[in-house]
């Protein structure tokens, strides 16, 4: 049981990466990049083409394809920063649905519609505590997950440039009056982002369903996570995450439920609107 | 001393043209108000000239460079700096925070904050908790802070009490007097015009007067006529 839970927390890190990603994305650049999970994992398919077809070394195919994944999203976001600057959240969101189907119907042209030899970075246990085996790859998740998290709050509120990316979400056409670079900040979260996206993916990748879909959907429990923050708080995101991957880890051991595991993310973010919105469902029954 | 010169522009909005044939000059180191009825298309003007809207016609120099292609992000690096209509905080962001954005170096900060002391005590809030006057204060030091050549500002007094407004309206002198061409929108026409050296009349989307702020201010006909798109000079 226990270890049940914990073996669902490797994927629970991961949700609560592409959370804290999601919701700076959403903080800082008006916009659920839909396409978040997408690049990381067509990032993550050229890695593993590289190491197989060309024989680089594990590192550097993961390098590659990781900063790969970095310019994919840099493109998204140049191109909602040229043609969709003025344009509200719901229209900058939907454009990137566009890139999400793109970067699966292309991995399944280039690399079939099979998961993935993913060679794995990092392996075995990394501890065990009473009898319980902590993977490494838990270990590293959910530490990138916190770091992450604690790395972008000291970003935005101790640095200068943290000041002009929430001077810039928060009245874009007046940081720009002062002269502060909207495009080329804006482009570089979408990078940092889809970096960070696909370190976290090349990681767990080898341990996970790892075909081109499954992979990009991912997108669904991080949505499901960073709905807990309310696309605002970066420690309930990583809260939101590490705690939808423990339940899907519960969900699965259990055999009268295992099937739900699929619909979790759905279940949760159901459950999360109607507690959001009870009062006003209340007041509406009444 | 260079001058922001204004060439016959249009500025065109949803519909249609609301600003139409407008020329000036703003020359450094002066104050020019631009006054005329709601809805004349005076936030229309300045948008135009600093980029927040695009200009559909005629052209914008700094001394011979034209600048009216230019994004907001470099007219502003050109030393033009605008001053919305509003509140324009970021209301996150505390008193140091809104200044750290266009003052170069802790002691850009501390100069400019040297003219408002009212704000010091209140260095660490954010801005959102400020009153409306403590607020355009922190607008008003951040643009100092920027080091601006031109400083357009569209109604500062919008929302504060007379004494509030009466307690800015000196600092825009000083600020002129540093060298920088200001160009001050205002409701108050005559406290916008007994400030100012060089006044402008907009009506309906065109100059209807143009020439020294105290021909106006002695002129109450021709202030009249200028504000119904009248006089012409
Ligand atoms: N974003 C917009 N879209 C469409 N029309 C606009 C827009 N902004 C202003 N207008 C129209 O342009 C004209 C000029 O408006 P503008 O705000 O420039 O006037 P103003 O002189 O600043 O008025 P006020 O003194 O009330 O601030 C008005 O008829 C207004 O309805
Ligand atoms: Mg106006």
């Amino acid at each position: 049981m226990l270890q049940g839970a914990l073996a669902g927390l490797a994927a629970g890190g991961l949700y609560a990466v592409l959370a804290v990603c999601l919701t700076l994305m959403s903080r800082l650049v008006r916009v659920v990049n839909f396409s978040q999970a997408a690049t990381g994992m067509f990032g993550g398919f050229v890695a593993v083409w590289l190491v197989t077809e060309t024989g680089l070394p594990i590192w550097l195919g993961s390098v590659l394809g990781v900063l790969l994944a970095g310019v994919l999203s840099g493109v998204i976001g140049w191109i909602a920063a040229t043609w969709l600057s003025e344009a509200d959240t719901t229209t900058r969101s939907a454009m990137t649905v566009g890139p999400l189907l793109l970067l699966i119907s292309l991995s399944f042209i280039l690399f079939g519609n099979k998961p993935q030899p993913f060679a794995s970075i990092i392996s075995g246990p990394a501890f065990t505590v009473g009898g319980v085996v902590i993977s490494q790859v838990t270990l590293v998740t959910v530490s990138l997950a916190i770091v992450v998290a604690v790395a972008v709050r000291i970003l935005l509120t101790r640095t200068a440039i943290g000041t002009r990316l929430r001077a810039l979400s928060e009245r874009p056409t007046t940081a720009e009056l002062l002269g502060i670079p909207s495009k080329p900040l804006s482009i570089a979260v979408w990078v940092v982002t889809g970096v960070i996206s696909a370190i976290a993916i090349v990681v767990v990748a080898p341990t996970q369903s790892n075909d081109a879909i499954s992979l990009a959907m991912l997108i669904v429990p991080a949505a499901a996570a960073a709905l807990l923050g309310g696309f605002k708080r970066l420690d309930l995101a990583v809260v939101g995450g590490l705690v939808l991957g423990v339940l899907s880890g519960l969900v699965a051991q259990i055999d009268e439920v295992s099937l739900i595991r699929n619909f979790l993310p759905f279940l949760f973010i159901v459950v999360l609107l109607l507690w959001t919105q009870r009062k006003e469902v209340w007041d509406a029954a009444r | 001393m260079s001058a922001l010169i204004i060439d016959d522009i249009a500025v065109s909005r949803g519909a249609g043209p609301v600003i139409q044939g407008v020329s000036f000059r703003l020359e450094q180191g002066r104050v020019t108000a631009l006054v005329g009825p709601n809805g004349a298309g005076k936030t229309s003007l300045l948008d135009g000239i600093s980029g927040v809207a695009p200009i559909s016609a005629g052209t914008i120099r700094i001394d011979g460079t034209p600048i009216e292609k230019l994004s907001r992000v470099a007219r502003a690096k050109q030393g033009i700096v605008h001053i919305e209509q509003g509140r324009a905080v970021f209301p996150s962001l505390t008193v140091r925070e809104n200044l750290s954005l266009t003052a170069r170096t802790p002691a850009e900060i501390d100069a400019a904050l040297a003219r408002f002391p009212e704000l010091e005590k209140r260095i660490d809030a954010p801005t959102a908790l400020l009153s409306g006057g403590e607020q355009q204060m922190v607008v008003l030091a951040r643009a100092f802070a920027a080091r601006p050549r031109f400083l357009l500002i569209d109604e500062m007094s919008l929302g504060l009490a007379p004494v509030v407004f009466m307690r800015l309206l000196p600092i825009v002198s000083e600020i002129a007097e540093q060298g920088v061409g200001v160009l001050l929108v205002e409701q108050f026409t005559h406290l916008a015009l007994g400030l100012a050296e060089e006044a402008l009349v907009v009506a309906s989307g065109q100059v209807s007067f143009q020439g020294p702020a105290a021909t106006l201010r002695e002129d109450a006909s021709l202030l009249h006529r200028a504000y119904l798109g009248g006089a012409a000079a």
